[in-house]
């Protein structure tokens, strides 16, 4: 065997070796799907309520309240008003349209009021469940609202 | 023949053993011997209040000496109470326990929560009283055959920080932080008690003065409000027992809110008209209890800006010429809406 050539080609093998390398790796490029952003529009209403852990639903009159929420405008409108976050229309906002822990709803002329939101899928659809207190900060409601057809 | 058994390192079994035994025998039986408390005071005052406690150890070992005491709500103890303990091991100051402690063997809630689901209400009757659960400032070194006595010595400042005459029963628990509130389950041992815990609930306390509606926890009331604090944005629940004390209403069906609201302007609104609105439900067809829950702002009609300061109402027959009011006599009952 010619060992002579080898050692004359030495250091370009070498660098063929090195650039081999250089080139041999290469980022792999993941594409996860993209989490949706959470769009709320359409007209809900109270499938469950409780005050301080009380079921609502067979001492009061929920059922002809209704909150209809505009994506687009970011607006949501109340239809037969109970005791709730806000008593008057106005817009709303989520803390993250990805991933929503809070939202804000900021009825017209008034503050802004930003309340714990929970967005779970229960028997194959979305509900809202918003944990508030229109009365006394002791005095804890929670709303569970499902959209109604 | 006798078989003997052949246990492979039975000398670190039995080593083993006496460990685990000596730590679930480590412990002290607590006792409240007596409450020393005054029978009445007056709304604002500074109330001292004295729980003599004893204490029987069957081994040695260091725990907190934790102490609880129930009062209700608007009183805000954590704020408006000193306690220091005074005992034959040593004197100094009962801390409160964070609510981020876990007790043990609570089922993993805090101290307080673990009272209120084990001792609940102490015989109060409206659920407007919290726990309030301090610990030792230091861990307290017992041995084996120690009677350690004590005091627990509370001085409550400006008792009934919400302004209302009150009638309530006080109750008190001493525990230790290690055993919570469990047992050995002998009785007739030694130990002046089986549990490594005690509870004492003191006869009814009356707290006088002060300018906010009576609340009584001791005795059943013909209406009760809940919430027992709320506003006029919240869903109300007015309960009416026609049980408590013979009134005229005896065997009606349904029986009618009378009502007068003071708003913030000063101005009054009645609504005192037997309708479905008005009317309380019999929660069971010969129950004598009878609920009506409303959202007091769309009851009274208010407009915005309005709000409600207090209500007085009576509860009426179908013809709403029959009244009932506070006792059961012509006064109406009284409500004021408030967080505090």
């Amino acid at each position: 065997m010619d060992y002579h050539f080898i050692g004359k080609k030495r250091p370009f093998l070498i660098i063929m070796l090195l650039a081999l390398m250089w080139t041999s790796c290469k980022i792999e490029q993941v594409a996860p799907v993209p989490e949706s952003n959470k769009d709320l529009t359409g007209t809900w209403k109270i499938l469950y309520a409780t005050r301080n852990g009380t079921n609502l639903i067979p001492l009061f009159d929920l059922s002809q309240f209704s909150i209809t929420f505009n994506g687009s405008a970011g607006t949501y409108t109340l239809n037969n008003p109970v005791p709730f976050i806000e008593l008057v229309n106005g817009k709303y906002s989520l803390d993250n349209p990805k991933y929503p822990f809070s939202i804000t709803f900021t009825a017209t002329g008034g503050q802004p009021v930003p309340t714990a939101f929970n967005y779970p899928i229960i028997d194959g659809s979305r509900q809202i469940i918003m944990t508030f207190s229109p009365g006394c900060p002791q005095n804890t409601y929670v709303f569970t609202l499902t959209r109604s057809n | 023949m006798k078989v003997r058994l052949h246990i492979k390192g039975k000398n670190l079994w039995r080593l083993c053993t006496l460990i685990v035994l000596c730590i679930v025998l480590s412990c002290c039986y607590l006792k409240i011997a007596s409450v020393d408390q005054p029978a009445t005071a007056v709304v604002g005052s500074n109330v001292n209040i004295t729980v003599n406690v004893v204490n029987s150890c069957n081994s040695s070992g260091t725990a907190h000496f934790v102490f609880g005491m129930l009062t209700p709500v608007g009183w805000n103890m954590a704020q408006n109470a000193k306690i220091t303990y005074a005992s034959s091991k040593g004197n100094g100051n009962m801390v409160l326990i964070p609510s981020t402690v876990i007790a043990p063997n609570s089922n993993g809630v805090n101290w307080t929560t673990y009272m209120m689901n084990f001792f609940g209400l102490a015989g109060n009757l409206i659920a407007d009283v919290q726990w309030t659960a301090y610990e030792s400032d230091v861990p307290i070194n017992y041995n084996n055959g120690d009677q350690i006595t004590g005091t627990v010595n509370i001085t409550f400042n400006n008792i009934g920080a919400d302004g209302s005459p009150t009638l309530v029963k006080l109750a008190y628990v001493v525990a230790n932080d290690q055993n919570g509130f469990t047992y050995d389950g002998f009785d007739n041992d030694s130990s002046p008690t089986s549990e490594y815990y005690n509870e004492l609930i003191t006869p009814c306390f009356q707290l006088t003065g002060g300018n906010g509606d009576l609340v009584d926890f001791c005795n059943p009331q013909l209406t009760t409000v809940n919430p027992p604090k709320s506003l006029d944005n919240d869903i109300v629940t007015l309960t009416y027992n026609n049980n408590v004390t013979p009134t005229a209403l005896a065997g009606a069906s349904a029986v009618y809110l009378c009502a007068t609201a003071t708003l913030n302007d000063g101005s009054k609104v009645t609504v005192c008209k037997p309708s479905a609105t008005t009317m309380l439900t019999q929660t069971t067809a010969t129950s004598g209890i009878y609920q009506l829950t409303f959202w007091p702002t769309k009851f009274f009609g208010l407009t915005s800006g309005q709000s409600i300061v207090s209500m007085t109402y009576f509860i009426t027959d179908v013809t709403g010429t029959t009244q009932v009011g506070y006792g059961g006599g012509t006064a109406p009952f009284t409500y004021t809406f408030k967080c505090t």
